[in-house]
């Protein structure tokens, strides 16, 4: 066996990862697997709670203590549910299909550090199941993997809906997934390592989200355009196609669905969080306390960073209506990609600066500024104009038929008091929110 | 640097898996289907390159050709048609007789070269530091020139792939939605959509349910073929006896707009 | 890190996969047997919010847009652009100003691509 590097440097959760015996492997992957069937569980559960209570209703409350065993009981009652194959569906990939999109789903999570260096019966290990010298890289490996999922159901389905649903969230997943790789270059550059654990550690000192705000942002951005989520949701936009994607699909291949999304969206969340949130490590005020930092506490610390995440996914469902397709693709194509090429230019300039004259002096930082800004108006001199629009066409309202047509500009009188804090009382009766954006009544 | 057990464990099922893949995109009759073999191919590929300790190489094949380049072929297939399948009528002359020799030069090219690989004694170890690191100075080094060259293939890519996309299409102006919304308010009133008559009475709106005419018989047009809940033995059978079965089919295609006149008129 | 000890490293992921896989393929195959079976010839029918589906489905026999075909080449383009950076930022120390010149060049001539692409209204969804 390798001797062990000193702990702390590059590498060292490889090596101690490498002594562990099999045993000890196929437990953790089992306990991750577990733990991920149980946050899909949980995080429907919590979904619709919360969306609920953001629109004055309580959402499921009847099965288990606080409606907990809610979405347990959908599982189940989906397995017993008929599988359909529509007659024109391609037989065998209709049926691989679900199997494609929820493997890398799964695979992904394996390469997140949960915490430092435990003992497990006796054993000296760390709290990830794989550590890779390229362990990012797999995020993105998965991600490009589990879309042929979501091409491949709407293609097999032989229906218009979910085909262009599938195509709509291939051509989604790939234009994030370019941003999603590019706001992590930033993050290797500093760490100067691809490994997920070399990441971790390399945040001793400081949270990246502090150091590189740019990345932080358009990866939180393109991790909702990447799970194919609200309000990026176009792929099973409900108005528009159905289902998107999964309309003909029932019973428990529907479900696997459903459980990859959610298990990306958690996986996706982790990724963030082990990239720019210090991953286990303990947030400042209580990070002062010697000791926290090590044993099976950080778990905690790292579980509680997720799910800010995961809670802001379901607050941005329960707030923000769905994009239009080309105003999504629009974000993607040419705000994000261009910020982060943008980035991560002027990061490895100051880097490469920093090493050559040690200390940066202020007339270099001008002179970089100068540059960027003469690249910045050169590259608005390239943008296409846009035509004025003739706004004032539209004032006069217009007259139809004998069709009595609203003007254009028409205010809308604000309700009566009375109505008004009618709304405001309690909690609504939950049929009072029908079709408000609940698709998971499954 | 001899092959350990767990190389030639995965060689040895990965080096089949990904044959067949060849094999089965050659002879798969649908043209998607063949796309899946190769993508099979691709990914076994790619987790040999990890187990030669090539895992950034082995990544980036599962990355670039996997999610990239094997997307593109899906898209261009599922563009192509579903149905589309390979066509036995030569359009070239002389095309098979060319790809035949061709094929079987390259076969021999590829033989000649790993016979001479065979005696050659592999290069020495690993470079120092992590696999990416001593990739990443190869690249940046030695290999300068064709590293910079790569980006005037992208050039080139992008560009091919503008003037193939775009050939003939007019640079038009977007239209914004509120143009779009400005225009159906003040387009003919055809264009404001679906109108239900006042006082439209109907007791579902489902396909199951059949339109009546005005002196209250079964619309024998608004009853579904395919769905047995509205089968003609159930309530169709008066209509049997008025019409032949077979004119439900021929009147199939004017279905949608003759129901919906039906319903209208139904107060 | 070479040889077995490298190898051993893909072994948790080999068993995720293992596990994840034979769940979904458990799930898979076990559906039709769990659930009810009540044939209905409307049941599996295309599915088109409840008018009868058209003969051919419009997209599935017919064309795809040719944007999507596009955005697919722009993502080769820029994933191999990705996937050069990634080596060029681990040895940005060991590259100096000679590697960040480099890159720049490259970055920059991908980008006189994209504003190529941009201009010509490649990157608009009408």
């Amino acid at each position: 066996m390798n001797p062990l590097p000193p702990p702390g440097t590059p590498g060292y959760t490889q090596a101690l990862l490498a002594d562990d015996p099999i045993w000890l492997t196929i437990v953790k992957v089992v306990v991750v697997f577990a733990l991920l069937l149980v946050m899909t569980l949980f995080m429907i559960w919590l979904e619709r709670r919360v969306v609920g209570r953001m629109q004055q209703r309580p959402g499921p409350n009847w099965n288990g203590p606080f409606g907990l065993l809610q979405s347990l009981a959908d599982g189940l009652k989906l397995a017993f549910k008929e599988d359909i194959r529509p007659v024109l569906a391609d037989k065998a990939v209709f049926f691989i299909a679900p199997v494609i999109s929820t493997i890398p789903a799964f695979v992904a999570f394996a390469v997140i550090p949960l915490g430092p260096e435990v003992s497990i019966f006796g054993h000296h290990t760390a709290l990830q199941v794989a550590d890779l010298p390229v362990g990012i890289l797999v995020v993105l490996a998965c991600s490009s993997v589990g879309v042929y999922g979501i091409v491949l159901s709407g293609w097999a389905s032989g229906s218009p809906y979910p085909l262009l649903g599938s195509l709509r969230s291939a051509a989604q997943v790939i234009s994030y997934e370019l941003a999603l790789g590019l706001s992590i270059i930033a993050v290797v550059l500093y760490a100067g390592s691809l490994s997920t654990a070399d990441i971790v550690s390399a945040q001793q000192n400081g949270w990246y989200i502090w150091l590189l705000p740019v990345s932080f942002i358009v990866f939180a951005i393109s991790m909702v355009g990447e799970t194919n989520r609200a309000p990026f949701d176009l792929p099973e936009a409900e108005s528009e196609l159905v289902g998107g994607f999964h309309t003909e699909y029932s019973s428990l291949k529907f479900a696997l669905f459903f459980l990859a999304e959610y298990v990306n969206m958690v996986t996706l969340s982790a990724v963030a969080t082990t990239l720019f949130l210090g991953g286990w490590m303990a947030p400042w005020p209580l990070s002062l306390i010697p000791g926290v930092n090590s044993g099976w506490l950080p778990v905690v610390w790292f579980i509680s960073k997720m799910f800010v995440f995961l809670f802001v996914y379901i607050w941005l469902r329960g707030t923000l209506p769905r994009q239009r397709y080309d105003q999504f693709m629009r974000l993607g194509w040419k705000i994000l990609i261009p910020v982060s090429l943008v980035w991560i230019v002027a990061v490895a300039t100051l880097r490469v600066l920093r090493n050559q004259y040690g200390t940066i002096s202020a007339p270099v930082v001008l002179m970089v500024g100068a540059v960027v800004l003469v690249v910045a108006i050169v590259v608005a001199l390239m943008l296409p104009d846009r035509a004025a629009d003739d706004d004032d066409a539209g004032s006069e309202p217009p007259v139809v038929g004998t069709y009595p047509v609203p003007p254009l500009d028409l205010t809308v009188p604000t309700s009566p008091p009375k109505r008004r804090r009618a709304v405001s009382r309690g909690p609504a009766p939950e049929t009072a929110a029908v079709g408000s954006g609940q698709k998971e009544d499954a | 640097m001899t092959t350990t057990i767990g190389e030639a464990i995965g060689f040895w099922i990965l080096g089949p898996v990904a044959l067949a893949g060849g094999l089965g995109m050659v002879f798969s009759r649908n043209a998607v289907h063949s796309a899946l073999w190769l993508v099979l191919t691709m990914l076994s590929l790619g987790v040999i390159y990890m187990l030669q300790a090539a895992p950034f190489l082995g990544f980036t094949q599962i990355i670039v050709y996997t999610g990239a380049i094997m997307m593109l072929f899906v898209f261009v297939l599922m563009m192509v048609g579903r149905d589309a399948s390979d066509s036995v009528v030569e359009v070239l002359r002389g095309q098979r007789v060319a790809a035949a020799v061709l094929g079987i030069g390259l076969a021999g090219l590829m033989i000649g070269a790993v016979a001479q690989s065979v005696g050659v004694p592999l290069a020495a170890g690993a470079p120092s530091g992590s696999n990416v690191g001593g990739l990443g100075l190869l690249v940046f080094q030695r290999y300068l020139l064709a590293f910079e060259l790569t980006s005037a293939l992208i050039i080139t890519g992008a560009v091919g792939a503008m003037v193939y996309t775009f050939a003939g299409r007019a640079k038009s102006k977007a239209i914004t939605q509120k143009e779009r919304v400005a225009e159906r308010l003040r387009g003919p009133l055809e264009k404001f959509g679906s109108r239900s008559g006042p006082g439209v009475f109907a007791t579902a709106d489902s396909v199951a349910t059949p339109a009546l005419l005005p002196d209250g018989s079964v619309a024998p047009e608004s009853l579904s073929a395919i769905i047995e809940a509205t089968a003609r033995e159930r309530l169709g059978h008066a209509t049997e006896l008025s019409r032949p079965g077979d004119e439900h089919d021929t009147a199939a295609h004017s279905h949608h707009a003759e129901r919906g006149e039906i319903q209208g008129s139904q107060t | 890190m070479q040889g077995s000890a490298g190898l051993t490293a893909y072994v948790p992921l080999i068993v995720m996969f293992v596990l994840a896989g034979g769940f979904a393929l458990f799930s898979v195959t076990a559906a039709p047997y769990i659930g009810p079976r009540r044939y209905n010839r409307a049941k599996l029918d295309t599915y088109e919010c409840g008018i009868e589906p058209s003969p051919q489905p419009v997209v599935g026999g017919g064309r795809v847009p040719v944007a999507y075909y596009l955005t697919a080449m722009l993502f080769i383009l820029f994933d191999i652009e990705m996937v050069f950076l990634y080596p060029f930022v681990i040895n940005i120390d060991a590259l100096g100003l000679f590697g960040l010149v480099e890159i720049v060049l490259f970055i920059g001539t991908v980008a006189f691509a994209y504003a190529y692409v941009w201009r010509r209204g490649g990157l608009d969804w009408t």
